[in-house]
């Protein structure tokens, strides 16, 4: 247990930049118009502002509570969003098998205890299932493999 | 009588074979993403999303509401066999569905859930065949302040009423209309918070935003946490289905005031089917002459809540459809499916395109059929999907949202966006706000402006233009009430802790 809550003093704080940033881009890059002719940056000049607005009740809420330790996890969002990242970095240039390759192994880490085996099996099975599905089942045109140099 | 006649006409739509195949497939898949626990049903829709941008729009909304019922009749079973809701909106039925496994008796458990699924969701669609054009009517008459009203409405009382912090869900909601500005603005073709991105121009997209923050973010709490559970085979062997007379007869009415309660429920902003499962768990309860059996494997316990939570799914579609104005995340999606093939949402819906609104509605009653017929003799096979273990399975979910994203529009941005929103969901997860305003804002955001200001214009820039007009007057100071009671609440709850921290 904290004295305050401070992971709700965290996301306060981050919604009051958010909100902040929002209404600083709309106000600098968008006209504002008059309020019976909106201009685009109108409406999420006053959206940034609300968000910051709620921002800041969060924080003041936060001192008024104690906190928990949040749940936070490391290794877990490293290497599940790592694959997804592998993904979106291979898919272009590569073709789609060295992709489901990328983002099968990286994300297969996050279980921390792997077999080379059955993550291999795994592989070679959703290199065949997801091709068949989408490529040749739903005729979409991805290439399987493609050499970008 | 004309009602007659656009139920044959939908009866027709339903059954054509096209979609009386998505129909099945997408009850099949919806049934098998609700056992698996840690696949919800907005991943999965999401997921499931690029398999229909080649069908027809009417076939297409027909698969993905397949999913989202098939949902709830799945997510029973793992409820029963495994005490893991399969969907929040089965939770309850863990409390006697489990116990009711334990004593041998999870066959009968399954079969009469099923049944009261039944019950339930087909009640729901008696209403919303009813009602949906009679309030679509009415709504032909609203401007553009009683759509922002009722927008406004939809929207807070969706942040505020669900779990959680009130404040954190209307930060969500807010932060959900931001990103649903990004992208061309429609009356002045501005590009707002592009970047300079070009893919941005069009938006950002709504599969990504869904599969990132539902599905990725919930990949990424689960690994490590869900474990396939060693289940007696023996309790789910088929002979051991068939319920006793004794356990009809306490099912009657549990499952009429069950779908009563869903039904009024699945129409609310806010509700749905897990606040409908609940509450009527605890009528039965408290209705109950023998309130100790509760908890322990009464019949009524799992029939009630059932028959609610399928009602609620049937009715959550009446302001969907007939106001195009959605109340909960999964209607946000249905509504997002609509647009994206290009149908405008709202209340001429159902006089521009019958065929699409009775066809839809004829479908939930084909698709409840199938599942009926589906679900009691597949019930071994659900469980073994049980089995499966979670490392072999979240490689290959997330493998599908990628493939899925890169499809809508061939391009890595898709999934780059599937990266960003699943990192946000992440932080989310972990600073504990609420997923569903972030849709429901996102899917709203631009047609609340736009109505915005519309309104602003025909009311030469007054404010007050929101309550001179009656009805958007009664809508917002409705509004204004949900809030009131969100905060009053709020601050309830919390001096409820503290004086029990204090008397501990």
């Amino acid at each position: 247990m904290y004295r305050f809550d401070y992971t709700d003093m965290a996301a306060g704080a981050l919604l009051m930049i958010a909100g902040a940033t929002v209404s600083i881009v709309s106000i600098s890059n968008y006209p504002l118009g008059t309020l019976s002719r909106m201009g685009p940056g109108a409406f999420p000049a006053g959206l940034g502002v609300l968000l910051a607005f709620f921002g800041l009740i969060l924080v003041v809420q936060s001192l008024r509570n104690e906190g928990e330790r949040p749940d936070l996890r490391f290794w877990s969002p490293l290497f599940v969003l790592g694959g997804v990242f592998a993904f979106a970095i291979m898919v272009e240039p590569f073709g789609l098998i060295p992709a489901i390759i990328g983002i099968t192994v990286i994300s297969s880490l996050a279980e921390l205890r792997i077999k080379a085996s059955s993550l291999g099996l795994l592989c070679l099975a959703l290199c065949f299932l997801a091709p068949g599905v989408f490529k040749f089942g739903l005729g979409l045109n991805i290439p399987l493999f493609a050499w970008p140099f | 009588m004309e009602l007659l006649g656009n139920l044959g006409l939908g009866l027709g739509v339903a059954l054509s074979l096209t979609n009386l195949f998505y129909c099945f497939l997408g009850a099949l898949l919806g049934t098998l993403v609700g056992v698996i626990p840690g696949v919800g049903v907005l991943a999965a829709i999401s997921m499931l999303f690029p398999l229909t941008y080649n069908l027809e729009p009417t076939t297409a909304l027909i698969m993905l509401a397949g999913i989202w019922y098939g949902t709830t009749y799945g997510g029973s079973t793992a409820s029963i066999l495994l005490n893991i809701p399969g969907t929040p909106a089965n939770a309850v039925t863990c409390l006697d569905g489990y116990p009711m496994a334990r004593s041998g008796r999870g066959g009968v458990a399954l079969f009469m859930t099923t049944v009261a699924s039944f019950f339930g969701a087909t009640f729901g669609i008696i209403l919303l065949t009813l009602f949906t054009p009679i309030i679509a009517e009415y709504a032909l008459r609203f401007g553009s302040a009683e759509y922002f009203a009722l927008m406004l409405m939809g929207l807070v009382a969706a942040s505020t009423i669900s779990e959680g912090s009130a404040i954190k869900g209307l930060a969500m909601m807010t932060l959900g209309v931001i990103i649903g500005l990004v992208g061309l603005d429609s009356q002045t073709a501005t590009a707002r918070f592009t970047g300079g991105s070009l893919g941005l121009m069009e938006g950002v997209s709504l599969i990504a935003l869904a599969m990132g923050v539902f599905g990725v973010a919930e990949i990424v709490m689960s690994v490590r946490r869900v474990k396939a559970s060693d289940i007696d085979p023996e309790s789910v062997k088929l002979k051991a289905i068939k319920p006793t007379s004794d356990d009809v007869r306490r099912s009657w009415f549990p499952m009429l005031r069950g779908s009563s309660m869903g039904s009024f429920f699945g129409t609310l902003p806010g509700t749905g089917p897990s606040i409908a499962a609940f509450l009527s768990y605890a009528i039965e309860k408290r209705l109950s002459k023998t309130p100790e059996r509760f908890g322990k494997g009464a019949i009524e316990g799992i029939m009630a809540p059932e028959a609610a939570n399928n009602a609620a799914d049937q009715t959550a579609f009446i302001p969907t459809l007939s106001l195009g104005v959605p109340g909960s995340a999964t209607m946000a999606l249905m509504l997002g499916a609509l647009m994206i093939h290009g149908i405008a949402p709202g209340p001429t819906l159902i006089s521009d395109e019958p065929e699409l609104f009775w066809g839809l509605i004829m479908s939930f009653w084909v698709g409840n059929v199938i599942l009926l017929v589906l679900n009691i003799p597949l019930i071994g096979v659900w469980v073994r999907m049980l089995t499966i273990p979670y490392h072999l399975l979240y490689p290959s979910v997330l493998l599908f949202i990628c493939i899925g994203a890169y499809s809508a529009s061939f391009s890595p941005l898709n999934v780059w966006m599937v990266f960003a929103f699943g990192a946000l969901g992440y932080a989310m997860r972990i600073f504990k706000f609420p997923g569903a305003p972030l849709l429901l804002g996102f899917v709203l955001g631009p047609l609340m402006e736009e109505h915005f200001r519309r309104a602003m214009l025909l009311g030469r820039g007054d404010f007050m233009t929101f309550f001179d007009r009656p009805l958007s007057a009664a809508i917002m100071s409705l509004t204004g009430m949900i809030l009131l009671w969100s905060i009053w609440s709020s601050e309830g709850a919390k001096k409820r802790r503290t004086e029990r921290a204090n008397s501990m």
